[in-house]
């Protein structure tokens, strides 16, 4: 009778688990910005996958857990000890294995969706002449329609060529082709996007949350990095790996167009001269350092030197 | 049978000793007693604890508006700097290896660790690593700004052009923390390795032992990675070679493979003993042994292994070559394995027992279950992919922390309330304590959920700005952080107020089964009357056998029930 | 305090494994900790040496202009002189070990300071090359690590030497060896390790060009 109660419990509270992980999977892609790029499909549907897994093993202990805290209590005399269990060994051994089987299968399906992803990345950095893993990078999916997608743009047009340079503190976008430089990424939608990220300094991380991708950035390497955006719209791109004082302001715009906008846009900035841009860094520094001015009591604790921002690049668009 | 005399304690305890357990001048004299340097690293360090605390709630303050405007960004990034430095090398390493000090020589049976003066220089060392990390804030150009990483090429810029600067004070305090660390290693290993008491095999060492010595072992084979990195980085500093400085061709992602080999396994360093901590306290307030002991044991020295292969898992996004991070996204997830046996362990050490919501307990409850969420959030960030996105945000420092506040400073709590009654003879106000626990719990959750979605939402870490989108999840951020701030305060009372008049226990009050709770609280001098004998393994409740031959063993041996009439 | 007196209280259920066990206990004395605890020490100080060749591999391999511009290589026949110096002197100190464990005590000081000697004719060595080289530490990547590699293994050598005038000095104290030598083992534990450092060194910056 005891038995078939605990049998009973433990089934409602593995449907319930269930439901709820599943729920939880679902409930996970409203924790991201938009999913622009291709890539950011892919990475959602792992992550929901983790997500769901994650919920399922978390509410799987904690079930027990608490339950042990609420109904294995001592009574306020009840001086007596525990039963003395010291172990199991098959539960043991199932603990092991299963969590093993688990994370190896992660591992797998991360490995598939970075495969899928074909982001490039530093593969130059290290001369280890290790097998290219890149080469299997169209397998076989088992949700086809985002890597449809990176596909279809691979076929219908050759990759779009930026070359992304960053700077203390500055992102400026040099558009090899037209030879145009500008502080706004602007992309075209539906086209596979080579970047060739340069630094002139120090590590920054070339990072796009709408797109789910991110790359250091490197002085003295250029290193390539590709993706394909899919929605269009204007997003942000972040430095993500500190880089000192305005390290906070080191932001810039990120215009996802369709192609005849995006081409009119690089027509237009063609046409203008290049002129300074707006730098956040380089106004809060000035102000800073403007001794007369009344900016000086913007903040309420006054900082320490720093190494002095790059002048504001030269482009021909500026927002 | 011959007569065989156990080392003759007689002629060391004959020496002029800086004062009786009772005297509390001992605690601020060069003392070779484990017990006294225990206790001084934990008070120090608590200080210290306080100070990054301090720092932390002024970058909370600075990030409940979106704008840069209540320190310059300068002071921002030094603070975040300072916080993070002081937080691991003068709070959460000194005060394991205080908790381990104290404990480890009494619970192997010892009389004191096998290199008592070494162990005072190596505390000594934490002082003089405060004051230059803290005196960085005097020089010209302040404190470090490059973060606790220290990644060239930033932390090589050097705006004032002193050879005396804040980065440079910082290299110096962690090499000193660095050396003062080995020498705790080399000083616990052996001590774990050679002076167990008589008996005491290995399946007989409790559990908190084997974490101490899979966390010191991680310290002799990791950090000096760290000190060559750190050497090289001092030398790019001052006398200009080229190692790490691009503009002279260096690699400065090779500094970030010498960082990460020891600092990824520093976190093992940091929640081994953390682990050590749950598996002790569990069995004492739950009335029942550690559910599969050896397993739990034998896992430390498991993740002491794995955690050295595991580090690349932080340089992701980091100019690292696709197969090198597919190598490393499996090894880091094979971590979860003898993680998730300890935590099973646990779960099955507490169902059916007879578990008792003391302050220890529900610390060490609150722990596993912060170290739960926070593993689960690791096998996350284990995954290429996720961590591609998710790296460098707020998804990671959400993460960490519920890792290092959520389960090791729980697990430092909980210790500190579990041995009090040992280290003062006195027992804490239970009350006060629950209070704290509530506030510390809430305190987490609070501060550290909101990370994660604002991580996922694309807030990079480590800025002083943000924008507008993620003002909500900070401003709760905020607020618990402020809250935890306020949850120091009842834990500083207690503390206090129990050690000078709390109510006077035995010298075994949690009935608990191990060598520790044998001897007198507080201990004598050289721990024991005479070295026990450990004729069974530890955790043995519910079973009513001695644990060691030659000293009587009340409330263990006999029935518990004479106990209850004894008590009420 | 003796195991005898822990057996009439009957609780001993296995009173000869406990027994050996103490007799096991009581060997562990301090000596014996002194020397795990620098064994260990060691093993840890290696790990520095470790992390300096894995940097020195790296950086030869991936930089594209290893030498600077007007130095083809390193001159190899001196220094290997110089490595047959250091390497020979290992055996050398364990000579005067032997002499010590004999109670000979003028043989060991005789032997320690030939050992002396030759690890002051290996940093003279070292020196003299330092100052011949047409290159300097700020030298791009390949002077940095040399210099480094050099420089981090030379500081070892001289605290050798000075471990081992140490023990020089200690042996004219009456009495010093009564209770073990525990000095002059960990003095040349770390000459030895010094030694084996430097082959390694030796193999990776003079024979890998």
């Amino acid at each position: 009778m005891m038995k078939l109660r605990a049998i009973l419990i433990m089934t409602v509270y593995g449907i319930l688990v269930t439901l709820a992980s599943l729920w939880m999977a679902k409930q996970s892609y409203s924790w991201f910005p938009p999913e622009a790029s291709a890539e950011a499909k892919l990475l959602d549907d792992l992550f929901s996958l983790f997500t769901g897994l994650g919920t399922f093993i978390y509410l799987g202990v904690i079930g027990p857990f608490l339950y042990s805290l609420i109904f294995h209590r001592a009574s306020k005399y009840d001086m007596s000890d525990g039963p003395p269990i010291e172990g199991n060994i098959w539960l043991e051994i199932v603990w092991t294995a299963t969590p093993l089987i688990l994370v190896l299968t992660l591992a797998f399906v991360s490995y598939r969706t970075y495969e899928k992803m074909a982001v490039r990345g530093p593969m130059e950095l290290v001369h280890l002449h290790m097998p290219q893993m890149m080469q299997s990078a169209y397998a076989e999916p088992f949700d086809s329609k985002p890597q449809q997608e990176i596909q279809n743009a691979l076929i219908t047009a050759p990759i779009e060529q930026v070359d992304v340079i960053a700077k203390q503190w500055a992102w400026v976008f040099h558009y090899p082709k037209q030879d145009i430089t500008s502080t706004e990424l602007h992309l075209p939608v539906n086209r596979r996007v080579r970047f060739t990220l340069h630094s002139e300094d120090v590590l920054h991380g070339f990072y796009i949350p709408a797109f789910r991708l991110k790359q250091d950035v490197v002085p003295n390497h250029e290193i390539n990095f590709e993706l394909t955006p899919v929605k269009t719209g204007t997003y942000r791109l972040r430095d993500s790996m500190f880089s000192g004082t305005y390290f906070a302001a080191n932001q810039a715009d990120v215009v996802v167009q369709p192609l005849d906008e995006y081409q009119q846009w690089l027509a237009d900035a063609a046409s203008q001269s290049p002129t300074p841009a707006f730098n956040r860094a380089v106004f809060e520094y000035s102000k800073a350092n403007d001794r007369e001015g009344a900016t000086k009591d913007k903040v309420a604790v006054r900082g320490w030197d720093t190494i002095p921002p790059a002048s504001p690049p030269v482009v021909n668009y500026a927002p | 049978m011959t007569n065989i005399s156990i080392e003759a304690p007689e002629t060391v305890r004959g020496q002029p000793y800086p004062g009786a357990p009772d005297n509390w001048r001992r605690f601020f004299t060069f003392s070779t007693d484990h017990k006294v340097i225990g206790i001084q690293y934990i008070v120090t360090s608590f200080f210290f604890f306080l100070i990054g605390g301090t720092f932390s709630m002024i970058m909370r303050g600075e990030l409940i508006t979106p704008d840069a405007d209540l320190v310059d960004r300068t002071v921002y990034n030094a603070l975040f700097t300072m916080h993070g430095s002081v937080m691991l090398f003068l709070w959460t390493f000194p005060v394991l290896v205080g908790l381990g000090n104290y404990l480890v020589p009494l619970m192997i049976g010892a009389r004191d660790m096998a290199f008592p003066r070494l162990n005072a220089v190596s505390f000594w060392m934490i002082p003089v690593v405060g004051v230059l990390m803290l005196s960085s804030f005097l020089v010209p150009g302040g404190p470090s700004q490059s973060g606790w990483w220290a990644y060239p090429p930033v932390s090589l810029q050097n705006p004032t052009g002193n050879l005396i600067n804040g980065q440079v004070l910082w290299i110096l305090a962690v090499a000193v923390s660095g050396v003062s660390s080995i020498m705790g290693g080399v000083n616990f290993v052996t001590t774990i390795f050679r002076m167990r008491a008589p008996g005491m095999t290995w399946f007989r060492t409790p559990a908190f032992v084997w974490s101490v010595l899979a966390a010191q072992l991680i310290q002799l084979y990791g950090l000096p990675a760290l000190t060559g990195g750190a050497v090289m980085l001092l030398l790019d500093i001052t006398i200009g070679t080229s190692f790490f400085a691009p503009e002279r061709g260096g690699n400065p992602v090779l500094y970030q493979h010498f960082f990460w080999f020891y600092s990824h396994p520093a976190v093992y360093v940091m929640v081994l003993p953390a682990f050590g901590i749950f598996s002790e306290v569990l069995p004492v307030h739950a009335r029942k042994p550690l559910f599969g002991y050896r397993v739990i044991a034998a896992s430390s020295i498991l993740i002491t292994v794995v955690s050295g292969s595991v580090w690349v898992h932080h340089m992701f996004a980091s100019a690292t070559p696709s197969w090198m991070r597919i190598l490393f996204m499996v090894t880091s997830m094979l971590v979860a394995i003898p993680s998730g046996i300890k935590v099973f362990g646990w779960v099955a050490t507490i169902w059916g027992g007879k578990i008792r919501f003391t302050t220890p307990m529900l610390f060490a409850l609150g722990g596993i279950s912060n170290w739960l969420f926070a593993g689960i959030t690791g096998i996350f960030l284990a995954s290429v992919p996720i961590d591609i996105h998710v790296n460098n945000t707020y998804f990671v420092v959400g993460h960490f922390h519920y890792v290092l506040y959520g389960a090791i400073v729980m697990g430092i709590y909980a210790a500190i309330y579990h041995w009090f009654p040992k280290m003062t003879g006195r027992m804490y106000y239970e009350g006060l304590g629950k209070l704290h626990f509530a506030l510390t719990y809430l305190g987490t959750a609070l501060t550290f959920l909101p990370m994660h979605p604002a991580g996922l939402m694309g807030l990079p870490r480590r800025v002083a700005s943000y924008d507008l989108e993620f003002a909500y999840w900070n401003v709760i951020a905020s607020i618990g952080g402020f809250l935890l701030g306020l949850s120091t305060l009842p834990f500083i009372l207690n503390m206090v107020s129990s050690w000078i008049r709390g109510e006077k226990v035995g010298n075994n009050p949690w009935r608990a089964y191990g060598l520790e709770w044998l001897t007198s609280s507080p201990p004598t001098v050289e721990n024991f009357e005479e070295l026990p004998i450990v004729v069974s393994g530890p955790y043995g409740y519910g079973r009513s056998r001695p644990l060691v031959g030659n000293i009587p063993n009340p409330g263990l041996t006999e029935f518990p029930e004479s106990l209850t009439q004894q008590k009420s | 305090m003796t195991a005898e007196r822990a057996n009439p209280s009957g609780e001993l259920r296995n009173a000869q494994e406990v027994e050996v066990n103490v007799r096991h206990h009581q060997e562990h004395d301090a000596a014996g900790n002194s020397k795990f605890g620098f064994i260990a020490f060691l093993l840890s100080e290696s790990v520095i040496f470790l992390s300096f060749f894995a940097g020195y591999i790296v950086y030869k391999t991936t930089t594209p202009d290893w030498y600077p511009s007007g130095v083809t290589g390193l001159e190899t026949r001196e220094p290997f002189i110089n490595t047959l110096v250091l390497v020979s002197s290992s055996f050398v100190i364990y000579v005067a070990e032997r002499y010590l464990h004999d109670k000979k005590l003028w043989g060991f000081r005789l032997f320690l300071l030939v050992t002396m000697a030759m690890g002051s004719y290996f940093l003279f060595g070292q020196a003299m090359e330092w100052r011949s080289l047409p290159f300097g530490y700020q030298s791009g990547l390949f002077g940095g690590t040399f210099f480094l590699l050099t420089g981090f293994h030379g500081l070892h050598v001289l605290t050798g030497i000075l471990l081992q005038t140490l023990m020089l000095g200690r042996s004219f104290m009456p009495g010093n060896y009564d209770n073990g030598f525990f000095g002059v083992e960990a003095t040349s534990l770390f000459w030895h390790f010094v030694d084996v450092i430097w082959i390694v060194l030796y193999t990776l910056i003079y024979v890998w060009q």
